[in-house]
């Protein structure tokens, strides 16, 4: 197949920025990844709320270099709907072939390098350096656990349970309305051959299950398997040849709020997070509104996650969830159909299917929009919405659609 | 408390943990001193978290470590039965892991844990403030009940 040459003349270079290049680590690759990205900015003459595309990266980002988060937090960067990290040519041209999607209109490319401490002995005599050094031989990052308390939430998963003590003080909402996501994905796992956890629970179950980290107990967390799942994409036009009944990515989009870099207490608000811009940003370029949607699943890393996802797709307004929920569930199947339309993460999540990172909802929708999903299947559905991703850092929100 | 300035060698060898560098060192210093210091700019007055090297808001990189109150409230928590270890710290008890929204700024937050506070006595907006620990060997912020 001939590579296509629709890109030619649709993407430009329109403003450039460079530090000086020292031996001595006098500033942070972050420090000097910041520095390059405002001169860029002002040689572009542009205002940074024009950007709404980030790549940040080189290999520094564990040890403290612009990776797009810290890019989008440190220059106070507004909503993100398009963002990576990568490194050498590749930065760029993902860069432009974002932008030539219509993911991003205007956006930043940064790069910073570090003298490795392995590359050159008087860089081990540097104390910066070999400090930073010794964090990329440790895999420490600057979110270690241990070293220091304040910087705890970026290395566990607390952050996620205080935020729903947050949900749940702010909304008067009990722990039933994360009790229903639980009970919910449970019962669509029975269903799941395929699944790793298959015995139903009852709310009381849920409730009475050992606590982890307040207010979250076992069974609001994923559960852990060894397990790998592959995809293929290509373009519509190709699949129209292949075998497989295609699911075209109808529309899609990340979203990043500038709370997240290393500091996961820092959000603004409930509403102040990634799932929120993802959705906001991905329903306007849909032809498929929510009323249309067959099948939803939001991520479920904890439930308060999915909790996050059901009200930024719009199902229902910040902290009417448990209304939601309630009016939506099916005494008889023991599960929620949202609206009286929609099933919910129908392959049991990551809760009860398995902690796959949200890629087995992508695998999941494929063999329910092809009508091959046997034993599980939902008769005659069409579209899915997926919303996959933490609180913080590179969420998507997508909607699927049969051929 | 010693008088004498904390090397920066000091400093990296008291936290040999943390990826220490030219953007958080002073907070790291000041911890050693017994001083919460966050990043404030000298020119638009924002306080800024974590420890950026240049400011958010005005852009400016003229961010200064700047000892905050040390009051704060509540304003969410997660009671950790387990996870993750802390030093000095079993779980025995849950422990709690705070984060205090700082009275400099709407949103300036810090994470921390609470002493000579009942774990049943904690609740969101419950008014605090900082106090002196020690951890791991070093000083440790944390926080208790303002006015117990």
């Amino acid at each position: 197949m001939a590579p296509s040459s629709k890109m030619k003349d649709q993407v430009a270079i329109v403003g450039i920025g460079a530090t000086p290049y020292t031996r001595a680590m006098v500033a942070t690759p972050l420090a000097l990844g910041l520095e390059a990205a405002k001169l860029a900015i002002h040689d572009a003459g542009i205002d940074r709320r024009d950007i709404n595309g980030i790549c940040g990266g080189s290999t520094e980002i564990r040890r403290g270099g612009p990776g797009h988060m810290a890019v989008q937090e440190g220059l106070g960067l507004g909503e993100i709907t398009w963002c990576l990290d990568a490194s050498l040519g590749a930065c760029v041209i993902h860069t432009a072939q974002a932008i030539f999607a219509g993911a991003c209109d205007t956006a930043l490319v940064v790069q910073a390098y570090m003298r490795y401490t392995f590359m050159s002995a008087s860089a081990r005599n540097d104390l910066f350096l070999g400090r930073a050094g010794d964090a990329g031989a440790t895999g420490a990052s600057r979110q270690t656990v241990g070293g220091d308390l304040a910087e705890r939430w970026a290395g566990t998963a607390e952050s996620y349970a205080a935020w729903g003590q947050r949900y749940m003080h702010e909304y008067e909402a009990p722990r039933e309305v994360l009790g229903m996501i639980a009970v919910n994905n449970r019962t669509n796992a029975a269903r799941n051959e395929a699944a790793a956890l298959r015995t139903p629970i009852t709310m009381d179950e849920y409730l009475n299950a050992r606590m982890i980290r307040e207010p979250l107990g076992l069974l609001d967390c994923d559960y852990p398997v060894n397990c790998a799942e592959a995809m293929v994409l290509t373009t519509a036009e190709r699949a129209r040849d292949l075998a497989r009944k295609p699911v075209y990515i109808h529309a899609s989009s990340f979203g990043q709020t500038a709370s997240g870099s290393s500091y996961y207490e820092g959000a603004r608000s409930w509403t102040a997070t990634a799932p929120w811009v993802a959705m906001r940003a991905m329903w306007p370029r849909s032809d498929i509104q929510i009323d249309d949607i067959d099948l939803f699943f939001p991520y479920d890393g904890f439930t308060p996650i999915a909790l996050a996802w059901t009200e930024a797709a719009g199902f229902c307004k910040p902290g009417e969830a448990y209304d939601l929920y309630r009016s939506s569930w099916l005494e008889d199947e023991n599960r929620l159909k949202l609206g009286g339309r929609t099933y919910m993460s129908t392959n049991g999540g990551s809760m009860s299917h398995g902690r796959m990172g949200g890629f087995n909802y992508f695998t999941e929708s494929v063999k329910q929009l092809r009508g091959e999903a046997g034993d599980h299947q939902v008769p005659g559905v069409k579209t899915s919405l997926l919303g996959i991703g933490s609180y913080y850092h590179d969420p998507i929100a997508t909607v699927l659609r049969a051929a | 408390m010693a008088t004498t300035k904390i090397t920066d060698e000091e400093v990296l060898s008291r936290y040999p943990a943390v990826l220490i560098n030219r953007d958080n060192l002073e907070h790291y210093r000041g911890l050693l001193q017994r001083k919460l210091l966050i990043n404030r700019c000298q020119d638009c007055g924002r306080w800024v978290r974590p420890h950026w090297p240049s400011c958010p808001n005005c852009w400016s990189t003229n961010v200064r470590p700047t000892e905050v109150s040390g009051k704060g409230t509540l304003y969410m928590f997660s009671l950790v039965h387990q996870g993750a270890p802390i030093p000095d710290h079993d779980f025995s008890t849950p422990v709690p892991i705070v984060t205090v929204e700082l009275a400099e700024q709407e949103g300036l937050r810090y994470l921390s844990t609470m002493v000579d506070t009942p774990n049943e006595a904690l609740y969101i907006g419950m008014p605090v403030r900082l106090v002196w620990t020690e951890r791991d060997g070093n000083p440790a912020p944390a926080f208790r009940q303002a006015g117990a």
